[in-house]
């Protein structure tokens, strides 16, 4: 009987992962319900972070129906990045309804197909997700590249159900020199971004995380992808609340109990994004086996070293997204004081992951980058000997910081840019003490001397060398 | 920022339609606690829940006994086709039971009635009941069947009884709230834990301690330290004796509790200790996103190749590697509870049972691993072979859930807080106070450092807060909760409804000191008069607001109003002091809004220096004590 049900097995996965070149005449069944994709000439997955244009040849949205394939859209020029609503009645998407408009954030009501235009303006907007109680994020271009905003959807209609132009309410997000893009609403309602990393002055793809008000940005993981080649992107959350991201030519994940990545067996492919965790556990994901080759929707088992191609055509396909309901991730209930600066607490500034300092920090200097992206001093304030400072920062604007020693010299300094939002008041457990590093139960030193943050907002400003 | 109006007002509406819904539900709740609020008088549905908490197998494994709290009984199941044999009731709110060495007698510990049951588990009968200390939370029975160990909540002791006539011999010191006590394997030691604190100075780290006593010259021959932690539980040890093992609470009261992102509110953490690993390891069982809130059972399997722990808050059974754990312990020394990647060495699997896992047994072939889930009147059964769960045994009683249930499952469940790591039970523990300080967000990083006032009686003591922002408990437990202290969306109204009413139908646990008063003591009489004086001793009209009877006033002894006492710090914000309830006071230390004073006669003769807290100064050691004595019955 053993040896039967093995045979079935191995029969029944032959089946299923025999490779189907080309178009697959009914790819919504064999998923088990619609399926909407973006279809496009040309896809660079990464542009946006470099602050570029991902489909510089246009794109459109498809709907695989029923074995049948059609634009979801008909009067737009191009469409893209569709987000399907927790009920599934609505799509997000970013379209122009001609050629040479900007990016803008449009919904579509599956039900009658009624469209209405989110924002509105000169700069694109990519990317929406939506996010709990009506709200929505999504990436505005600007100087800086593209930045994370968050808006109220229900607000872009007034009491004559039309739409106010130019009066959605946003909040900014992100505080940065460098774009980011959303990846992902976790379950747990933070927003999971993609950036350079280091923060605000690097390059290589990495994933961050952010509260919906902006608060509390920090690297998902610290280990930063240590012993694999490429950065780390495309991250999507799986029922399990692992999140499965791209890593160079493979898939990787994050898991609760781990500070690193865990690389997982999948097949080898250049991968076009997120994967998407159907209803019966595989996976549905956009990849191609070489650069020459359209991107193609490809499902396969976790585990599984090969893949089906359940969706092709002449084009990339990519950015799959499931019609179907989904569980509404939690909302972030807003503490920020309302305040125009930003409080922060170091527990013990000499924690890290980087090793021990070289020396004992003394003091420690605030650094906020300019807009022409040099870091400006901002003033120091001092370390106690528990490792514990406590100071008002800027708020809403790229910092960092840097430890001194007696005689002023850097003993260690940040290599990327991080923000505080208004009214936050943060803490830290270290300087890169990474996620898996919890607080020490003592009174931090400098809470037993004073319980006045040292003012580093507005002190006197000395440009720095070496500012990126 | 630019927010709509509506957000903000949500929570108001929330607050409002709670308030609306408890006073139609009818809270005007005469008596009521954690594990009795089915006997209550509420206007409300109430309903006679079982609530199990611990669980025995017999000798022969025929029978399973289960602890039932809120129905105040032992039932007797066939430990093989689960069904009923029969239901003994016991004392009010049992905690915890034991079989004899034989197996002939079954030894219960009421903690509402301050006596203990001994039933014969042939006839399945009630033999004798036993007064025995304050709220008695545990009883083991040596070996020899001569002596009986009994862990005092309320006193903090171990009361060692004659076995055969109840007759207390002597009492044993043991830690803040001694609650359970494990023999161990041979049964020369027993080994008590501990749900409060044991006092440390202002703004230090908790302490608690495992108590070792000598079963046979019943004298206490060590004390485990545990540093950090607040709380502990159910204690277990390997069939060889080597490896013991605490479930534990580490808090992090000390730093401003300002989101809760890695781990920033509790460990969740076991005590190693014994031959096995030398001095004690503290071992973290939380994960970067996942937590294990509130262990409290423990269980080794046999082979000692496992080890199950329930966890109250997450609603799981945690399941650790032995071997993989002890190598961790010997290569991390500690402190450990800091790194929430270390669980990955050595926990195996996350079983989800019910609501408030409590107690385990383990059945004799060891396949199978029993859990009592508190609130949801059920036993999980797992398969210890697979890790998983195999059935779950319901217990008769009501399957519906009333009102109170409910906001109880919500008071204890920690899955309502930003990735499920604490809950109302956390610092409310058995939902009563935790003995600490905290050192709130909102209030500024340092400054407002509050005790945690007990919540027991709390219907009608409005305002909260030390500093009375809160007007009513909706507000509290609403938008409050959800800001401050979830970091996370919380409850729908119905939720919080059912919360508010479970809250305020807390009762206050009985009160050891209070006698009627034609009993009261002359101590009490004399603690009364200056309680309520009129006149210093020099004959000096005290005004009346500086009386003690003027703000502790009425029966909960508030005024329900704010005042300025002289107690402030400097790391206290202006403004006035909410009036404390004194219910139960003479056992909810530390004292004051900030819990600077550890015993109530501090607060006169550390931090009333000018009689702004009530005229004191004029009055002796003797006189101070008296008050004390008076202020104990309240």
């Amino acid at each position: 009987m053993r040896v039967c049900a093995s045979v079935l097995r191995a029969v029944a996965w032959v089946a299923f992962l025999l490779p189907v070149c080309g178009f697959a005449p009914n790819p919504s069944q064999k998923i088990g319900t619609d399926v909407i994709v973006t279809a496009a000439l040309a896809y660079e997955p990464l542009a946006a972070i470099r602050g570029e244009e991902r489909f510089p040849k246009g794109a459109q949205l498809l709907l695989l129906h029923d074995g049948k394939t059609e634009p979801l859209l008909t009067d737009f020029a191009a469409t893209a990045d569709a987000n399907v609503s927790f009920d599934a009645h609505r799509v997000l998407f970013s379209g122009k309804k001609r050629v040479t408009d900007a990016w803008q954030i449009w919904e579509l009501t599956l039900r009658d197909h009624d469209v209405r235009q989110l924002t509105e303006g000169q700069q694109d907007a990519i990317r929406p997700l939506y996010l709990p109680d009506g709200n929505m994020v999504y990436a505005l271009r600007t100087p800086q590249g593209f930045q994370l905003e968050s808006a109220k959807i229900a607000l872009t209609e007034n009491s004559d159900g039309q739409k106010p132009a130019g009066t959605l309410a946003v909040l900014p997000l992100t505080y940065s020199q460098a774009s980011a893009v959303p990846a992902d609403v976790l379950a747990d309602g933070r927003i999971l971004f993609e950036a350079g990393f280091p923060l605000g002055s690097g390059a290589v793809p990495e994933m961050f995380l952010v509260y919906s008000d902006g608060s509390g940005v920090e690297s998902y993981r610290c280990d930063h992808g240590t012993g694999m080649v490429g950065g780390r992107w495309g991250g999507k959350q799986l029922a399990s609340g692992d999140v499965v991201f791209t890593h160079g030519d493979s898939l990787a994940r994050f898991t609760s109990p781990l500070a690193h990545e865990e690389r997982i067996a999948a097949p080898h492919a250049e991968y076009a994004g997120a994967i998407i965790e159907t209803a019966s556990g595989a996976w549905l994901v956009s990849a191609r086996s070489t650069n020459s080759s359209p991107y193609a929707l490809k499902l396969f088992k976790p585990g599984a070293v090969a893949s089906r191609t359940v969706y092709a055509r002449g084009e990339n396909v990519v950015e799959p997204v499931l019609v179907a309901p989904r569980n509404r991730p939690r909302r972030h209930p807003s503490a920020l004081h309302e305040w125009d600066y930003a409080n922060m607490l170091a527990l013990d500034a000499r924690i890290s992951r980087d090793g021990p300092l070289s020396g004992v920090p003394v003091s420690v200097r605030l650094e906020m980058q300019d807009a022409a992206g040099r870091a400006v001093a901002m003033g120091t304030a001092p370390v106690e000997k528990d490792g514990s400072f406590f100071v008002k920062a800027p708020a809403d604007k790229p910092i960092r910081f840097a430890l001194l020693d007696g005689k002023g010299a850097v003993l260690r300094q940040e290599h990327g840019w991080f923000w505080i939002r208004r009214g936050e008041q943060r803490i830290c457990v270290g300087c890169h003490a990474g996620p898996e590093r919890a607080s020490e139960n003592r009174v931090p030193a400098v809470l037993l001397r004073t319980t006045t943050a040292v003012d580093l907002t507005s002190a006197v400003q000395h440009s720095l060398s070496g500012g990126n | 920022m630019n927010w709509p109006i509506h957000r903000w007002l949500q929570p108001a509406v929330v607050a409002v339609l709670a308030a609306v819904a408890a006073v139609l539900l009818g809270v005007s709740v005469g008596h009521g606690d954690a594990a009795h609020a089915a006997a209550m008088p509420v206007t409300g549905e109430v309903l006679n829940y079982a609530s199990p908490v611990e669980l025995l197998f017999s000798p022969d494994g025929a029978r399973l006994y289960v602890l039932c709290q809120q129905s105040d009984e032992v039932r007797v199941l066939d430990a093989k086709s689960d069904a009923a044999i029969k239901s003994i009731t016991v004392g009010r709110v049992p905690r915890g039971f034991s079989l004899s060495a034989s197996g002939d007698r079954l030894f219960v510990a009421n903690s509402w009635d301050d006596t203990v049951s001994i039933i014969d588990t042939k006839s399945l009968a009630i033999t004798a009941t036993w007064p025995v200390g304050s709220e008695p939370s545990s009883i083991v029975a040596d070996r020899e069947g001569k002596r009986l160990f009994v862990a005092n909540r309320i006193s903090n002791d171990v009361a060692v009884l004659d076995a055969n006539t109840g007759v207390e011999e002597k009492r044993l010191a043991a830690g803040r709230g001694a609650s359970y006590i494990t023999p161990s394997p041979d049964g020369s030691r027993l080994y008590v834990t501990h749900v409060y604190p044991n006092p440390t100075p202002h703004r230090t780290a908790p302490e608690s301690e495992i108590t070792v006593i000598d079963t046979a010259r019943a004298v206490v021959v060590d004390r485990i330290i545990l540093h950090n932690i607040a709380h502990a539980f159910h204690v277990a040890f390997s069939a060889d004796g080597r490896l013991g093992v605490a479930a534990e609470m580490h808090p992090k009261n000390l730093i401003p509790l300002a989101h809760l992102e890695h781990g920033g509110a509790f460990a969740d953490t076991l005590m190693l200790f014994g031959a096995d690993v030398g001095k004690p390891v503290e071992i973290p069982l939380d994960e970067l996103e996942r937590y294990a809130v509130r262990p409290f059972g423990v269980a080794i399997m046999a082979d000692k190749s496992r080890i199950f722990v329930t966890c109250e808050g997450s609603e799981l059974v945690t399941v650790l590697d032995v071997q993989r754990l002890l190598r961790f312990a010997h290569t991390h020394r500690g402190p450990n509870a800091q790194d929430l990647s270390a669980s990955a060495d050595y926990v195996i699997a996350h079983i989800a049972v019910g609501h408030d896992p409590r107690g385990m047994a383990m059945k004799h072939d060891g396949h199978s691993l029993l859990v009592a889930n508190r609130l949801d009147d059920t036993i999980s059964v797992i398969d210890t072979r697979t890790n998983r769960l195999a059935s779950t045994i319901a217990l008769a009683g009501p399957k519906k859930l009333s009102v109170l249930r409910h906001g109880e499952q919500t008071f204890y469940t920690a899955r309502h807080s930003f990735q499920g790591q604490i809950g109302c039970a956390n610092c409310h523990i058995d939902s009563t106070f935790d003995g600490l300080t905290w050192d709130l967000e909102p209030d500024g990083f340092g400054r407002d450092i509050v005790d945690n006032r007990p919540i027991e009686d709390v219907k009608d003591t409005e305002p909260f807060k030390w500093n009375g922002g809160n007007p009513n408990l909706p507000t509290e437990c609403g938008p409050r909760t959800e800001k401050y202290f979830w970091r996370a969306e919380n409850y729908d109204d119905l939720t919080l409804t059912d919360l508010v009413v479970y809250i305020r139908s807390l009762q206050a646990r009985p009160n050891r000191w209070r006698r009627p008063i034609s009993e009261s003591t002359p101590a009490q009489e004399r603690g009364k008069d200056l309680f309520t004086r009129d006149k210093d001793k020099f004959g000096n009209a005290i005004l009346e607001t500086n009386r003690c009877v003027f703000c502790h006033s009425g029966k909960k002894g508030t005024n329900q109003k704010s005042f300025d006492v002289g107690t402030k710090k400097w790391t206290d914000n202006t403004g006035p002091l909410d009036t404390p309830q004194l219910t139960n006071i003479g056992i909810t230390g530390p004292y004051l809004h900030d819990g600077s004073a550890a015993t109530l006669e501090q607060i006169w003769t550390v931090f009333n220096p000018e009689d702004k807290h009530g005229r004191t100064n004029d009055l002796t050691k003797d006189e101070l004590n008296d008050l004390i004595e008076y202020l104990r019955t309240r």
